[in-house]
């Protein structure tokens, strides 16, 4: 397949036909925060930029939505569906680190129960990853099999070249047709603009086996006592990690005789996650809970999907109000599972 | 910071404190609380510009399991936390060892060094360096510029709006909430083991993430903060979405200042503003 | 013809004064507008502002907490502590962007059955002068049930 081409600006084009036939088109802004763009104007794709703040899942798995709606009618109740939103939404410029969370928790919405509405939201998608070329004290994707070079979840993925274009190929058969839709906008590479490198590969920070195999024997550690001694047990974490997946269930009325049924974000950090009717609460303290956190993305997960529930994008770590590191945090998990396996 | 490190030490190793809650230094330098619990621990503790958090937000934890005293470092911000918390009796001054560390401002963005621009909101009308008591000092005051106070004008243009404008503003901001509650974990003086929020039969306020939800989750964290709150400004800085909490709490310590001439956490004796009454509360707004 | 505007208002009243001066106004045959529902609470202390907060939610246009003068709680000081709190929340309401139009306080003792017609009267002309809540409704709009939904299905 011949190699193509793409300038920013052709790249706003089309953004904006994408607009015109009503796509949500999702991309960044000089916010540096993903949001719907109505003007492909906002749009920038900047490889060196830290990740956002929150990641898009939001998109596919909002925080908020309602599962249906009931209304009394004389002595019987009317159950009404949701009306699901299916038009196609694009992401223009992912980090590896966002598309690769989508699969991810893809398996997690596919297990035992289809769920229909992050279902109908990621068939209708079509992500445009972007390598990166960014990296900090948090990040760690090459930890967590990732890369900044990573294509997992990216339907056509973009290489940053000289003077605002980008090298562009398909990733899947989706991608490929969606080059074809958009051809008129893409050109032939005659290789005039040099790409755009990294200014130093990502340094490794431990051995993902290893890890695991300390996290399969290890559930009552002491390491754990200290692990998660200083976390307050917000859930920043979960809400702006591009993996994590919980929600709870509710019921919500408006006026008399009417309301809806609503799935919301919900987090492993909170107290009243695990809290039975009965008052008991097996995981009550915020040591437990934070084993839970830790031992969830790297190891239940993995058991049960084959997946690392992380894509080391480190927006946990920047955010957290007391600089709990999962990235120190799992360091230190490989460090003391280089020690057990010394003696 | 060596004398911090000694007041701390010499602490633990004499039993003055069973344990101390302090900042440490981790690899990547960056500064996030530890608590020290050997006088070996205790040379991990230090103090600087980045020593942003509130560390009494520990203090309720604590509360029913006091063998010993428990060792602090606090700032002159944070000591109206430890003071209000006793004031409400959620811990006894007699169980705590106090180390106060005088202050001289500390950074917004944790991630960058430490300037005029960088500086909290907290600090820009900050009164006192020095916490007005303590068990023990560590001198570690440097001289610093205050900044313009811009939230202040912030909260001018706010009262000149109509109320509709400042509907509109506030629900603009409420709409960013992800109802992460990490305005109410961070919060010291929030220690109910039960919020308003996770109490479902009824359901007060609902969990969702909605406009609605937002806007009564945030108007009642606001007013359950009203007197109470001793504005560290920990629930803005911790705020995932950058919504302008203290905007909110602080109007309120100004009401409950101009209309009672009360501020919390300044006395350990005085009955606090909610607890109590006086028969000669003036209103105008009462037919 | 335009149909005319009934504000629904929900007015919270302790039990011992204006919940009963409501009743004296009714034994006594006072005429009053009847857009009020009265809920009964053991004293004006009882009342969160939480409540407020709820009934607006819920689709009131104005509510209106009426207890005991000052000095005359049943249990001694409850419409003080109450009266603190209102004070700290009115201003907040007012710094939200709550129209002060939509929220009434008075005092109304078991004697007062025609101040509590005034007052319920005046409120009510008020609210209904203003319109309906629409700032405090159209956050209610994920919740309802959407206009495109298609017909439900029924259950016993």
């Amino acid at each position: 397949m011949e190699e193509l081409i793409i300038s920013i600006d052709n790249l706003k084009e089309i953004a904006r036909e994408l607009f015109n036939n009503d796509c949500r088109v999702i991309g960044t802004t000089a916010e540096n925060k993903f949001k719907v763009i109505d003007d492909p104007e906002q749009l920038i794709l900047n490889p060196n930029s830290v990740p956002t703040g929150s990641s898009f899942k939001e998109f596919f798995f909002p925080k908020t939505e309602p599962l249906f709606f009931y209304k009394q009618n004389n002595s019987s109740i009317d159950l009404i569906d949701p009306v699901i939103d299916k038009s196609r939404i694009v992401v223009i410029g992912a980090k590896p680190c966002d598309a690769a969370a989508l699969p991810i928790i893809s398996k997690v919405f596919n297990w035992d129960y289809k769920d229909d509405l992050f279902n109908t939201r990621n068939d209708n998608s079509l992500i445009i990853g972007m390598s990166c070329h960014y990296n900090d004290e948090f990040c760690f994707c090459n930890d967590v099999g990732g890369s900044p070079e990573n294509r997992k979840g990216s339907d056509v993925f973009l290489k940053p070249l000289a003077d605002n274009y980008f090298k562009a190929a398909s990733v899947t058969p989706k991608g490929e047709a969606f080059i074809k839709e958009y051809q008129k906008y893409f050109e032939k590479d005659l290789g005039k603009n040099k790409p755009l490198v990294r200014k130093e590969e990502n340094p490794n920070h431990f051995d993902y086996d290893k890890v695991k195999t300390w996290l399969d024997n290890n559930f009552e550690n002491k390491f754990w006592d200290t692990a998660g001694e200083m976390c307050l047990g917000c859930a920043q974490c979960a809400f702006v990690c591009p993996t994590c997946h919980c929600f709870d269930i509710v019921d919500e009325q408006n006026g008399s005789c009417a309301g809806r049924r609503a799935k919301n974000w919900d987090a492993c950090q909170f107290s009243l996650f695990t809290k039975h009717a009965s008052g008991h609460n097996p995981r009550d303290n915020q040591e437990k809970r934070y084993r839970q956190r830790i031992s969830h993305k790297f190891k239940y997960y993995n058991d049960k999907f084959d997946e690392i529930l992380c894509t080391g994008c480190g927006r946990c770590s920047r955010g957290c109000p007391v600089s709990l590191d999962i990235l120190q945090i799992v360091e230190e998990i490989n460090s003391l599972s280089q020690k057990s396996n010394a003696i | 910071m060596n004398e911090l490190k000694q007041i701390c030490k010499d602490a633990l190793s004499e039993k003055k404190a069973r344990f101390i809650i302090g900042y440490k230094e981790d690899k990547n330098k960056r500064i996030k609380p530890f608590i020290a619990k050997t006088p070996e621990d205790a040379e991990q503790l230090t103090f600087n510009h980045h020593a942003v958090n509130n560390l009494a937000v520990y203090l309720p934890r604590f509360k029913n399991n006091v063998e010993g005293k428990i060792g602090i470092v606090v700032k002159s911000c944070d000591l109206k936390a430890v003071t209000a918390l006793i004031q409400e009796n959620q811990i006894k001054r007699d169980d705590l060892f106090i180390i106060g560390v005088n202050c001289s401002g500390v950074v917004l963005d944790i991630a960058k060094e430490f300037n005029k621009d960088n500086t909290q909101i907290k600090c820009k009308y900050c009164q006192a360096k020095t916490p007005p008591y303590y068990d023990a000092l560590a001198d570690e005051s440097k001289d610093f510029e205050m900044p313009d106070d811009d939230q202040a004008e912030l909260m001018a243009k706010i009262d000149k709006m109509t109320s509709d404008e400042r509907l509109e503003f506030w629900n603009a901001e409420f709409e960013k909430c992800i109802k992460c509650y990490a305005c109410r974990q961070v919060c010291p003086m929030c220690y109910c083991e039960k919020c308003i929020v996770e109490k479902s039969e009824p359901q007060w306020i609902d969990t969702s993430s909605t406009a609605r939800g937002n806007f009564s989750w945030n108007i009642i964290r606001a007013f359950h903060m009203a007197g109470r709150c001793i504005g560290c400004h920990e629930c803005e800085r911790a705020c995932p979405m950058g919504i302008p909490l203290t905007l909110l709490t602080r109007k309120m310590g100004m009401v409950a200042s101009s209309e009672f001439g009360y501020r919390h956490g300044m006395s350990l004796t005085e009955p606090t503003l909610i607890g109590t009454y006086s028969t000669s509360d003036k209103e105008d707004f009462i037919k | 013809m335009e149909e005319k505007f009934e504000p629904k208002i929900a007015a919270f009243v302790c039990n011992w004064c204006t919940y009963t001066g409501a009743d004296l106004a009714g034994t006594s045959r006072l005429k009053q507008e009847a857009n009020a529902r009265l809920i009964r609470v053991p004293c004006t202390g009882r009342i969160d502002p939480v409540f407020i907060i709820k009934a607006f939610e819920n689709g009131a246009d104005g509510v209106l907490i009426s207890g005991c003068h000052p000095g005359d709680c049943h249990y001694n000081a409850g419409n003080f502590h109450a009266r603190r709190r209102w004070i700290l929340f009115k201003n907040l309401l007012d710094f939200i962007g709550i129209d002060s139009s939509r929220l009434y306080f008075s005092w109304v003792s078991a004697s007062e059955g025609k101040k509590w017609v005034d007052i319920v009267d005046g409120v009510i002309d008020a609210v209904r002068a203003k319109g309906p809540f629409k700032q405090y409704k159209k956050m209610n709009k994920e919740i309802e049930i959407p206009v495109a939904a298609e017909e439900g299905v029924s259950v016993k």
